[in-house]
């Protein structure tokens, strides 16, 4: 458990100096808990709390970062087990293992077929991470095919290799790259994490039960090894799941920092759905890569589809599209009513509309997803964003401007409003529960 | 500019007022008092006139339905002169600003410990004179509060609270800041609660026989904002980044303030914390004393904006709530302040749904104030008359249905001064309910953001212009206040008056007053993103989440 602001501000001189620029230490605390300044704002921390708090500021699941230039991607860094208590950050990497086995035609092939999964969904590319490349043969196939893989793709890359001098050569060879090396196990992993020592790449550690997995990191982080990756290999799905869990518990809960890894979870089935199945599952409880083999586009899509929603901010508020929505045989003469894109407040207008029976246009303004009054208190929704957003939505070829409403709660910008927009404008109920009302009443008028 | 007469009945008072104008101006400056909690913006529906002579203009609005149109009902900020016109003002449409609140709230103020504060008044009389007598101002956005004090003795001599005149000028902070950014609006606003204040000196005065030029001071403490109107300071800035982050203010004297007590006096403000957080909380937190003792303690301000303060010796946290007016008795169909004639305790017959009622004074039930507002919600959730959202779902003679939605019949207009039925409508229960979920969620969010559980609280502190009582058991079971031991809840009144009372007797207290100012952390709830969910999930009686009041069962 991290500290919390009250915890800190008990290390804090309680002097409310203001030297750190905040008007009182617990303000600092809770900055500092919110690691939103460093520590060294206050001029007089004791050398005791200093540490203490040094140590806290460690991040409980380190960063580790794979790949180079703008494919590169960073896991880890998570500081919550349920993503309501804050969010998870770092989306996990999802990657396609390809085996040497494969001729070099059909690894291209096979290269293109990932490449194609991509999407756009709500805005953002929804991509893959990952080639994860598989030694079946000798150490020479193995350095030709990834030969292949790098001359075909930018993608980054792990390489797993059993053989060590085999891994090192590949390593080597693609090492601009900053690949992850598979992996360092029980029998090997000093020669292995000297390896990855010499070249500064990241390491995958494997072993089958935690004690020893979390007895290998913490030798190899001794060793000054920051870039670990943990995986406990191929289980069936209930025990990694449980295992990934407790990966997660140990670090965030119990601050073992043996575990404070990201970890790697290996989805192989021959049946994609199967496969698809397993990959949703460790996205959910928390690896921070996986791999998969056999997947089509369209369970792809699903994969990545739940990653992007998994890894949404939950405590940014839900938007919608702001444009006109017309709701019920509208016609040029039907009322305009003028809302945000707060969802919100955007369906409760939407519901009382559709209530009223009286067909009418909703005008949703892009106020980034703020309600009425916090965005007229932002700035975000007045005369100006609000007559731009009329005239981005033509309103004058859609209606007669006759009862252009504004919500109640923003009457006071009514008459800049029309100067600016050029339409009349008709102050409205300050409570969606007045518009059925309102609407009625307004449109009886002769 | 032409100019036009306007009668006004049934007080027959006759205005010249220019074309254009509204029917409300034109009623303002006839010195009539009309309710406009939207401050003439056309939103709330509570200053409507009838016209029985002339045609004014009638600006388009849905508030305004067939039959009123029919009627010649209009509100009156929606009625533009265009010639002379003769307008009745209902007494529905009227505001009584000035009515003084008959009981004094029954709050109970810690014990005052012996020596706390070394007597040493802040005002001193001159020399050769004998008398030296003081103010303490409680100034709300929603009501002003009055002490007059003996300084030389510490003796209270009297309180009187009244409405803040400003309210026809909006009911919320937020609608009075623009207000006050209209051309000429701070002045209104300034003159309106300098009037205010002036009715309840004079008022004291004359009642104890003091000539007003034996009052040498007065110490006011009050949100930001209604400071900044006092002595004429433009609000703006309360609002707009970048927002002003240790308001102390100046020390005028009387005269300069534009107060009629000795001419040489002093008005003087107790310093605050931040825009939302005023000297009202400094000195509430200075009155409940929780600030030099270990245990955990909260302070829970219900006003048009709330105040909490959770914290101890060890420090002060305290965020700010805008709950509106409703707890007040303010925007509400058929709401009031703790006046005579307001209703303040409810019984509801489980069979009849007939409601047996106690008003303020015993006078004629006129309408409902805070405390009135609780036990009937309350009331209407044990009987069944309302589900936990907030809907009217029973039915009988008591419940009928309009065009806004069902309403619940507390008083039928036979019973009433006014001949009107006071009613509960669906509207200002959830109304009611935002006020309850915006001070529940604001009190939750504060003790997260300490990473506390409210259950940790040793002594939960109230304050707040209710009535004269506040009925704990009730304000738990609407959700107001968190569900814990009701034995940890002390119900202080209004404790910014106390503490102002305090600083006013004693330099020592104006110092402590200062360095609790400095140790109040303030924290924003508008930017707190975890707030609206919290706020969302408060939209409920008591609670979306029925383990947070567990003592709960309808």
């Amino acid at each position: 458990m991290a500290l919390s602001g009250l915890d800190i501000y008990k290390l804090l001189p309680k002097t409310n100096c203001r030297q750190c620029g905040l008007a009182t230490c617990l303000a600092f605390a809770m900055q500092l808990a919110r690691k939103s300044l460093p520590i060294e704002k206050c001029p007089f921390i004791s050398a005791e709390s200093r540490r203490i708090l040094e140590e806290q500021a460690l991040p409980p699941i380190r960063p580790v970062n794979i790949g180079y230039g703008d494919k590169q991607f960073e896991i880890g860094n998570e500081t919550v087990i349920f993503r309501h208590e804050e969010k998870f950050r770092n989306p996990a990497a999802i990657g396609f293992i390809i085996e040497d086995s494969l001729n070099d035609e059909a690894i291209k092939k096979r290269l293109e077929e990932i490449e194609e999964m991509r999407f756009t969904r709500v805005g953002q590319e929804l991509n893959l991470n990952l080639i994860g490349l598989r030694q079946n043969k000798d150490g020479e196939r193995f350095l030709k095919a990834l030969e292949t893989v790098t001359s075909s793709t930018g993608m980054p890359l792990m390489l797993m290799s059993g053989d060590l001098s085999v891994l090192e050569k590949a390593a080597q060879a693609c090492r601009q790259r900053n690949p992850l090396l598979y992996a360092a196990k029980e029998d090997n992993y000093a020669a292995a994490g000297a390896i990855a020592k010499k070249l500064n790449l990241p390491l995958v550690v494997m072993a089958q039960d935690l004690e020893k997995l979390s007895r290998i990191s913490g030798e190899l982080e001794k060793e000054g090894i920051k870039q670990i990756v943990l995986d406990t290999g191929a289980k069936p799905p209930a025990e990694k799941i449980w295992d990934l869990t407790q990966i997660r518990r140990q670090a965030l809960k119990k601050k073992n920092r043996a575990l404070g890894f990201p970890a790697l979870a290996i989805a192989e089935n021959e049946d994609p759905f199967r496969e698809a199945l397993e990959a949703g599952d460790y996205l959910a409880k928390y690896a921070g890569i996986i791999l998969v083999k056999n997947l089509r586009k369209e369970e792809a899509l699903s994969i990545l589809t739940l990653r992007q929603n998994l890894y949404t901010d939950p405590q940014k508020p839900l938007q919608v599209e702001p444009k006109i929505y017309s709701v019920g045989k509208t016609d040029t003469s039907s009322p305009v009513l003028i809302t945000t894109n707060f969802s919100l407040s955007y369906y409760t207008v939407l519901g009382e509309v559709e209530g009223s029976k009286i067909p009418a246009h909703i005008l949703s303004v892009d106020t980034q997803g703020m309600s009425v009054l916090t965005a007229w208190a932002a700035e975000k929704f007045n005369a100006e964003t609000i007559s731009r957003a009329l005239n981005e939505n033509r309103l004058k070829e859609l209606s007669d401007g006759k009862n252009i409403i504004i919500p109640g709660y923003v009457a006071m910008i009514s008459g800049e409003l029309q100067e600016r927009s050029g339409f009349k404008i008709t102050v409205g109920p300050k409570e969606a529960s007045g518009i059925p009302a309102f609407l009625k009443n307004l449109m009886r008028v002769p | 500019m032409r100019k036009f007469k306007i009668i006004f009945r049934p007080d027959n008072l006759t205005v010249e007022a220019e074309e254009g104008k509204t029917v409300l101006d034109a009623a303002v400056s006839a010195g009539i008092d009309i309710n406009s909690s939207c401050g003439g913006e056309g939103t709330c529906g509570k200053c409507k006139v009838r016209v029985l002579k002339g045609a004014p203009d009638i600006l388009t609005s849905g508030l305004i339905s067939p039959r009123e149109r029919k009627n010649k009902v209009f509100p009156a900020c929606l009625t533009v002169i265009r010639g002379d016109l003769e307008i009745e003002v209902p007494e529905n449409s009227r505001a009584a600003f000035d009515a003084f609140t008959a009981e004094e709230p029954s709050g109970i103020m810690p014990e005052t410990k012996e020596g706390e504060f070394k007597r040493s008044p802040l005002f001193a009389s001159p020399k050769g004179s004998v008398f030296n007598f003081g103010f303490s101002f409680d100034i709300g956005t929603t009501t002003v509060a009055g002490q007059l004090t003996d300084l030389n003795t510490g003796k209270i001599l009297g309180t009187k609270i009244s409405g803040n005149r400003q309210a026809a000028f909006g009911s919320d902070i937020i609608t009075r800041i623009v207000y006050a950014e209209k051309p000429g609006g701070l002045k209104k606003l300034n003159r309106a609660v300098l009037e205010s204040m002036g009715r309840i000196i004079e008022s004291l005065a004359e009642e104890n026989k003091i000539p007003l030029k034996e009052i040498h001071g007065i110490l006011c403490s009050g949100n930001t904002t209604m400071i900044h109107l006092l002595l004429k300071i433009d609000p703006a800035w309360i609002r707009r980044q970048p927002q002003l982050s240790v308001p102390s203010f100046p020390t005028l004297t009387a005269k300069k303030a534009g107060i009629k007590i000795n001419p040489a006096g002093i008005l003087k403000c107790i310093p605050g914390v931040s825009g939302y957080i005023g000297g009202d909380t400094v000195s509430g937190v200075l009155a409940a004393g929780f600030y030099r003792e270990e245990p955990l303690c909260m302070l829970i301000d219900i006003g048009t904006n709330g105040e909490i303060v959770l914290g101890s010796r060890e420090y002060l946290a305290a965020c700010a709530a805008s709950a509106g007016p409703a707890f007040e008795g303010s925007g509400l169909s058929c709401g009031m302040r703790a006046v005579s004639g307001a209703i303040q305790k409810v019984e509801i017959d489980s069979k009849t749904f007939k409601s047996a009622y106690l008003t303020v004074s015993g006078d004629p039930a006129r309408g409902i104030c805070g405390s009135g507002y609780i036990d009937l919600l309350s009331e209407m959730l044990q009987r069944g008359i309302i589900d936990k959202n907030g809907k009217i779902s029973a039915e009988g003679k008591h419940i009928r249905s309009t065009d806004n939605g069902k309403e619940f019949i507390v008083v039928s207009g036979e019973e009433t001064r006014a001949g009107q039925d006071i009613v509960v409508s669906e509207t200002d229960i959830e109304n009611l309910k935002r006020s309850k979920g915006a001070v529940y969620s604001a009190c939750a969010v504060l003790a997260r953001h300490l990473s506390l559980d409210l259950s940790a609280v040793s002594r939960i502190f109230i304050s707040g212009g209710f009535g004269s009582r506040l009925d704990i058991e009730k304000a738990v079971r609407i959700g107001l206040l968190p569900d814990l031991p009701r034995e940890k809840f002390i119900f202080l009144g209004n404790s910014s008056l106390s503490g102002c009372r305090k600083i006013l007797l004693s330099q020592d207290a104006l110092k402590e007053a200062f360095s609790i100012a400095s140790r109040i952390t303030y924290f924003d709830l508008a930017s707190d993103p975890g707030y609206m969910e919290e706020y969302g999930r408060a939209l409920f009686f008591p609670h979306t989440d029925l383990d947070k009041f567990p003592t709960v069962k309808f």
